[in-house]
């Protein structure tokens, strides 16, 4: 599962529609986004709520908090799974590199408490 | 309706909806329906194959939308639909809902339409 911001961040470079809060529509691509879903769009056609007006604008930026949704194409969807595969794979060759030199700390760990119980059983 | 243990308030209640079929209504009355992908704590959802409903009488239509990210702040209700519960309502073509639609408003004009269609005719006479 990806975080819905943390998609937003992989759309970027990717077109979009952005719907605000009064039904004013942006179309555009998606130059950079933050935390607080503040985005700034390029190469963007604006269309005004009723669908009446259209405006050709080269860059907008929307606050966040005036955003109702984004619409954002499924190929961009299918870059985040292979995404989020890419990253499970390296963390599991990290995992299995940092197991290996775990056992090998651990062998030896063992290997001194043996010495321990061998020590006090020879006390006893 | 049995509630998960442990329940988990808030936005992250949602958890337990993920990958199902859920209905969202917007604050500005837009019922979407599509399947739950991903949430956060403000209750930002991802949805995907997402259609709209949108309703007249006894008639609806659905648009698809494909894939949505709603801002959390924007969810009036969120919930899962289950389609094998009947609802009495038939769904039509989009054409076949303009039809109607029309014909509805010709029937029922909007309450602003009339009080200006009154106007018109006070003036007229």
């Amino acid at each position: 599962m990806v975080l819905p911001l943390s998609l937003l961040k992989t759309a970027q470079n990717h077109p979009m529609l952005v719907e605000l809060k009064n039904g004013e529509t942006y179309n555009g691509h998606l130059k950079a986004c933050d935390a607080w879903m503040n985005i700034h769009l390029v190469d963007v056609i604006f269309t005004s709520k009723d669908g009446d007006k259209f405006f050709k604008m080269s860059e907008a930026y929307v606050r966040g908090s005036t955003i109702k949704y984004l619409r954002i194409p499924e190929t961009v969807v299918d870059l985040v799974k292979t995404e989020v595969n890419e990253v499970r794979r390296q963390q599991q060759r990290e995992q299995s590199r940092g197991r290996g030199g775990g056992r090998g700390g651990r062998g030896g760990h063992r290997g001194g408490g043996g010495g321990n119980r061998g020590g006090r059983g020879g006390a006893r | 309706m049995d509630l998960p243990d442990p329940y988990l308030p808030g936005a992250i209640s949602l958890f337990e909806q993920l990958d199902k079929k859920l209905l969202v209504v917007l604050r500005d009355g837009r019922k979407l329906i599509g399947y739950l992908r991903s949430i956060d704590q403000f209750a930002n959802l991802i949805l995907e194959d997402v259609v709209e409903r949108t309703f007249v009488e006894k008639y609806f239509c659905e648009t698809g939308q494909g894939f949505m990210l709603i801002r959390g702040e924007n969810v009036e209700l969120a919930g899962e639909i289950d389609d094998s519960i009947p609802t009495g309502l038939t769904q039509v073509s989009p054409e076949e809902f303009r039809r109607i639609e029309d014909e509805y408003l010709a029937k029922n004009p909007p309450k602003f339409l009339k009080r200006q269609a009154e106007k018109t005719e006070e003036h007229e006479a």
